[in-house]
């Protein structure tokens, strides 16, 4: 199966936003903060109280402390884009949740970031032992002169300037059940079945009782066990959106048949629960009992309800999902263990794997238990012992029994068992951190409740002999028992290029660093990313501190990274790789490169990279997030296809016309408020100063174009210098007043003259049917804080775009009302004959009857005279959308457009957050998701650094957490192109050497017995056979058309051109020839 | 399907072949004008508008920006800016869909059957649907007003039109040569 999901999840994207509860208990826009926590508090914390959705209860466990940070505020600016993902409420019982971390491997330490990133109230660490060398292999809390510490102790630093808002404390004697009473959820690591038997017991039969979790990660297997306890109840078992519909009709019927509106697909499940809104005619629906359905289809729905006695349907009518609740019942480890049931498959070409691991971790068990040590890599003798007790508990299953025992897996799993590697600790800590977010607040759906994997894939080729994986005494020995030194050294020696230095790249500097990648003198890792360090990365980006906001990522991450491995070869650039930097990361660099690793937060980047890597012929390895979710793509040359190889489509967006007069929903708010305040703020300004700095030729451009846009555009230039001039503060008031009322009031009133509601298509229906809404205009009041918000975002943004300073008695209510009710505000007048959309202009009179031409030279007259009275050296200043920046008011001013809109047409309001995560394109991120992805890759390094692996040996990656879901499949080969006896694919490029002419290009082609039709270089069209005036290009050099239809050079140190040729056989069958370079000089 | 980075020269290729002319802006595959005639049968016969075709980096996986030019009254057409609010160009594109399926169906059939439910120009959907003599009066206006065929340039004959442009363009790219490219 083909995974290809970074698309699909960047589809989804617009689905997955969280949208305002039907009836939660949102903040209110325009009421002060603490007067509604508190109230949203008191909601929480009674747990008889029904939520408002009538159907979730507070998770067992789940502690409502006034004192703790509960109280607080969540702190927006940093946990943006983990609150798309979780929402409030979760993000509350997580600051409420405590933790317990036992056992500090690289495992324990990737638990415990993930953890103080997402913000729980505190973390205790345990662990008797002391740091070893071994443990630099996948603790990247420990340096060197850590080795001899307490593990615990040696983590509770770094660990706490994480998140200095989470509490750490160590424990570092002995546990006892006892201690265990303290927590919401407790991890173990590294204990013995019997003790994590005992220990389970305990926390099963708490009330509530304590979620479990037992992890290991033991060479390339890793395994989890969760028992969140008899009876757990998951919230929201999948974090998608609740599906909505726009109803067309419904019939009175047992039962009954529902239709949704044409234009867009229901997505309701079979069994789903539904509730109706807005129905008129049949109200009875509008009660709000959640209904069950049947039959669910696109288009359609059996509502299984009797609605023969109902009123008959009229119009309207919203269908939204009511999300169940699931309850699950957990068995304890002691009971689980001999009846596992079933386990969740990440791979199916490994369907009978897990029983296995199911029995070798036990063995495993046993043998540390028996021996008291691991098995030594490389011991025969050992993986003999591990073989034995592993027959002789599958001996002991009974019916459960194996009916073979593949010895080859355990001797990998013998000689690797005691190795803590990063990339699978990177992994096991992202699901296990995950699973403790679901324990303690009951989102997303648990684990349930073995999870076993593995990746003897990533082992070398050529098989291991025992002499090499002998430790040798340095920080990488755990991972030489597994890969064995030869591939270490190719490790410390590699060339990489790690595109990106965001979440992803702060992930992948960690893992690489821990591995030994590019850690000696003759490897290189060459960082790169133009960013600068902001607040709202910090709850992922794990290598930046509070103290390094504004500083460059790039240089930060790497001196870091530095820091965790001193041997770390790594330059860091700030530039973004792009066409324009091809200079910076030249053909030199690119020939250089053993492997390139994305970390993009962008699909335009990483065609781009993937674009140089199948030029340059370079592996490389894809991976991206999207909340919960996570894809992996590797790109392997002439093995696997390219990234760009297939797409998909891009995200879906609103009409033109749904989004300029017929909003049905708040993304159509949205959309419209930030094109708005970008026409308004952004781009009118802008066309100000362009006018201002060259005025002449500003007006005869314009003149020239003679076109409806020429003159809208100096429509809006003259308004802003003439009618709509801010002097002072007062005039910027006066602005924002009437803008109020040219959008939400005179606007409104003109559209719905020109379409009263009761207007009817040609064909008679009602042309105000779903999903159009029919608008009413609003009222302006300054005692209704939605427009008292809106005035004041719009004033001060105006303010700030004449260089006027904001006064200080906006903040004062009285005042504010007071000279907002001095505007005077003209009464409407419909306008006959204009037009709805571009309805602004007071000059367009009768807009369509008069010429372009005619206005454009009286706007200009005007706009001259103007200028003339304008301050010397008069500019406007334009704002640019800034979503994370909470005191500019850029938020609250599209937030105050969406919203009044959005009571315009009826439809539900969004609160400032939402606003933010929707209009800002906030990504949902989490750090648990990312590190997952930056493990899964690191697995793959290892097979691409190794080198002659096979297709089969590689794995694309999707997974999503929040199910859980891990899905492994291998890559798909590139396609193989065919044309007489040559084969190709994309990853083979034809050479020809010689300064051809295009004429001598055409025969070559031709020789082939291929006609190019069409040439190209970039974008630039170099011939086309259709067109007569290209004939004159046929005896100049190609390079010589390349460089003037072009218009570029090639630089100095390339040697060669490439082109790209459109062409058919013989017989006009199109036939996709590969690149060619022609090597000119 | 042929490789995607091919499309565009694909697609070109067979506007030209299929007589349209088009117009290129400096031999740029990115942007460039195609002359639509109005479908016989329709209010629109006779008109001629230049109709002006972005191709976006990701095309075809992403949809072309189609925007007509000269005015044209119809109501789903922005009278000022000419974007289309078209679902088969907008929301519903897939990437097996060409240049040619543009301009030989989904315009004509725009222009053909207007759709004033969703409208783009209010005042045309609503003048249709009330007044449907006036309506029509006003498109013809306009087709005689602003897209006259000498109006659009030449005639409609064969690319060899485009000669004319050449030299404009040669005269520029001769002096790009000394030029450097925009960063």
């Amino acid at each position: 199966m083909v995974m290809r999901c970074l698309g699909a999840l960047s589809r989804a994207l617009l689905h997955m936003f969280p949208r305002k509860r039907p009836a939660g208990g949102e903040v209110e826009e325009g009421v002060p903060r603490e007067a509604v926590v508190p109230k949203k508090l008191k909601v929480e914390c009674s747990k008889s109280e029904v939520a408002a959705d009538g159907n979730h209860r507070p998770p067992h466990g789940m502690a409502c402390d006034s004192n703790g940070r509960n109280g607080a505020d969540i702190d927006e600016d940093l946990h943006s884009r983990q609150l798309a993902v979780y929402g409030r409420e979760t993000m509350r019982r997580l600051f409420a949740s405590s933790v317990l971390i036992s056992g500090l491997n690289g495992l324990g330490a990737e638990i415990a970031k993930n953890l103080a990133l997402a913000g729980v109230k505190s973390i205790t660490l345990h662990d008797e032992g002391i740091v070893g060398l071994w443990d630099l292999s996948s603790n990247f809390f420990f340096y060197e002169e850590d080795i001899g510490k307490n593990r615990a102790v040696a983590c509770i630093k770094k660990l706490r300037e994480l998140n200095n808002a989470v509490m750490i404390s160590t424990l570092t004697g002995e546990l006892t059940k006892e201690h265990l009473s303290d927590f919401q959820a407790v991890v173990f690591t590294d204990i013995s079945l019997d003790k994590a038997m005992e220990f389970d017991d305990y926390c099963h039969s708490q009330h509530p009782p304590i979620s479990f979790i037992k992890s290991e990660v033991r060479g390339l297997f890793g395994s989890v066990f969760c028992d969140f306890g008899p009876e757990f109840t998951v919230v929201d078992v999948d974090g998608e959106e609740p599906h909505t519909g726009i109803v067309a009709s419904i019939s009175n019927g047992n039962p009954a048949l529902v239709f949704g509106v044409d234009d867009e697909r229901l997505e309701f499940q079979d069994g789903d629960l539904v509730v109706f809104s807005e129905v008129q005619g049949m109200t009875e629906l509008n009660d709000g009992k959640p209904r069950k359905i049947k039959n669910a289809r696109a288009q359609s729905l059996i509502l299984e309800e009797d609605t023969s006695h109902f009123g008959a349907y009229e119009k309207g009518g919203i269908v939204t999902q009511v999300k169940q609740p699931k309850v699950l019942q957990f068995k304890p480890l002691r009971d689980a263990l001999s009846d596992p049931g079933e386990f969740l498959l990440s791979d199916f070409s490994k369907f009978d794997r897990p029983p296995l691991l199911h029995l070798a971790f036990q063995a495993l068990d046993k043998f540390k238990h028996e021996l008291g040590c691991f098995p030594v890599a490389g011991s025969e003798e050992d993986v003999q012992r591990l073989m034995a007790f592993a027959i002789s508990i599958n001996e002991s299953l009974g019916a459960g029994k194996l009916e073979e025992i593949n010895q080859k897996l355990l001797r990998h799993f013998a000689n690797g068992s005691r190795a803590v590697l990063n990339p699978m600790a990177a992994i096991f800590g992202g699901i296990v951190g995950q699973e403790v977010v679901k324990a303690c607040t009951g989102k997303f759906h648990p684990l349930f409740q073995f999870f076993y994997f593995d990746s003897v894939e990533s082992l070398p080729v050529e098989p291991l002999e025992p002499d090499d994986v002998k430790p040798l005494n340095c920080r990488y020995d755990a991972q030489i028992s597994v890969f064995g030194s030869k591939l270490q050294k190719k490790l410390e020696e590699a060339k990489v290029f790690l595109v990106g230095s965001g979440a992803l790249g702060c992930e992948f500097l960690k893992n690489l660093a821990l591995m030994g990648v590019s850690c000696s003198q003759k490897g290189k890792l060459t960082i790169t990313d133009d960013d600068v360090i902001e607040k709202s990365n910090l709850s992922r980006q794990f290598l930046f501190h509070d103290w390094n906001i504004g500083q460059p990522k790039s240089t930060i991450a790497a001196s870091v990274a530095s820091s965790i491995n001193p041997s770390l070869h790594i330059e860091a650039l700030q530039n973004r790789a792009c066409p324009e930097t091809e200079n910076i990361f030249d053909d030199a660099l690119w020939e250089s490169l053993n492997i390139v690793i994305n970390a993009l937060d962008n699909v335009t980047a990483r065609l781009y990279i993937d674009g140089r890597c199948l030029y340059f012929q370079k592996p490389l390895l894809e991976s991206g997030t999207l909340g919960a979710k996570c894809n992996t793509q590797m790109v392997i040359p002439h093995l696997t296809e390219n990234y760009g190889a297939s797409r998909d489509p891009p995200e879906k967006q609103a009409p033109m016309c749904t989004v300029h007069s017929f909003p049905h929903n708040i993304d159509h708010c949205l959309t419209w408020a930030r094109s708005e305040f970008e026409g308004l703020l952004e781009k009118t300004p802008n066309e100000v100063n362009t006018f201002l700095s060259n005025p002449s030729e500003y007006t005869s451009a314009l003149k020239n174009a003679g076109d409806a846009q020429a003159r809208d555009l100096l429509e809006r230039v003259l308004e802003c210098l003439d009618k709509e001039w801010c002097e002072n503060f007062k005039d910027c008031i006066t602005w924002a007043r009437l803008k109020f009322e040219d959008y939400f009031v005179n606007r409104v009133k003109q559209l719905t003259f020109t379409f009263p509601e009761d207007s009817a298509t040609s064909t008679g229906a009602p042309f105000w049917s779903a999903p159009k809404r029919f608008p009413h205009p609003l009222q302006f009041s300054t005692s209704d804080p939605g427009h008292l918000n809106f005035v004041i975002g719009a004033s001060v943004l105006r303010a700030q775009t004449f260089g006027i300073s904001i006064p200080d008695w906006i903040r004062c209510p009285l005042e504010l009302a007071d000279a907002i009710n001095k505007v005077s505000v003209p009464d409407f007048q419909s306008k006959k004959g204009v037009k709805i959309v571009t309805d602004e202009k007071a000059t367009s009179l009768s807009a369509a009857s008069i010429d372009d031409a005619v206005v454009i030279s009286e706007l200009i007259t005007k706009l001259e005279g103007c200028a003339r009275k304008l301050p010397a050296g008069f500019r406007m200043n334009p704002i640019q959308f800034e979503k994370d920046d909470d005191t500019n008011y850029h938020m609250d001013l599209i937030t105050g457009l969406a919203n009044m809109r959005a009571r315009n047409y009826g439809i539900g309001e969004v609160d400032k957050l939402n606003a933010k995560i929707k209009a800002g394109r906030i990504i949902p991120a989490i750090a648990t998701s990312t590190a997952m992805a930056t493990g899964v890759v690191c697995l793959e390094l290892y097979k691409v650094l190794d080198g002659g692996h096979k297709l089969e040996d590689y794995r694309n990656t999707f997974a999503n957490l929040a199910l859980p879901l891990l899905s492994m499949a291998e890559p798909v080969a590139p396609k193989l192109n065919k044309h007489q006896d040559m084969s190709w694919t994309i990853w083979d490029r034809w050479i020809i050497k010689g300064d051809l002419t295009l004429r001598e290009l055409l025969q070559w082609l031709k020789n082939k017995g291929i006609n190019a039709y069409s040439i190209s270089y970039g974008s630039s069209l170099l011939y086309n056979s259709m067109l007569p005036r290209h004939r004159d290009r046929m005896d100049k050099k190609v390079v010589d058309v390349a460089r003037d239809v072009a218009r570029a050079e090639v630089p100095p140190y390339r040697r060669h051109l490439d082109i790209v040729a459109a062409c058919e056989n013989d017989e006009g069958a199109d036939v996709d020839i590969p690149l060619i370079s022609i090597y000119f000089r | 399907m042929s490789s995607p980075s091919k499309r565009r020269e694909m697609d070109l290729m067979k506007l030209m072949m299929s007589d349209y002319r088009v117009e290129m802006v400096n031999d740029g595959m990115q942007e460039f004008y195609v002359y639509f005639h109005g479908p016989n049968e329709s209010l629109y016969q006779g008109g001629v508008w230049r109709v002006r075709v972005e191709l976006p980096d990701a095309y075809p996986y992403k949809s072309p920006s189609i925007g007509f030019v000269n005015k044209i009254y119809h109501p789903n057409v922005d009278e000022m800016s000419g974007s289309v609010c078209l679902d088969v160009i907008n929301q519903t594109w897939s990437p097996m869909f060409d240049l040619v399926n543009v301009f030989e169906v989904f315009l004509p059939q725009l222009l053909l059957y207007p759709n004033p439910s969703d409208p783009l120009n209010g005042e045309a959907a609503a003048l249709m649907m009330r007044d449907r003599p006036a309506y029509e009066q006003k498109v013809k206006e306009y087709c005689e007003k602003y897209a006259k065929p000498e109006d659009a340039g030449a005639p409609k004959e064969d690319i060899s039109s485009d000669e004319e442009l050449s030299e404009d363009e040669y005269d520029s790219s001769d002096e790009a040569v000394v030029g450097k490219p925009d960063p």
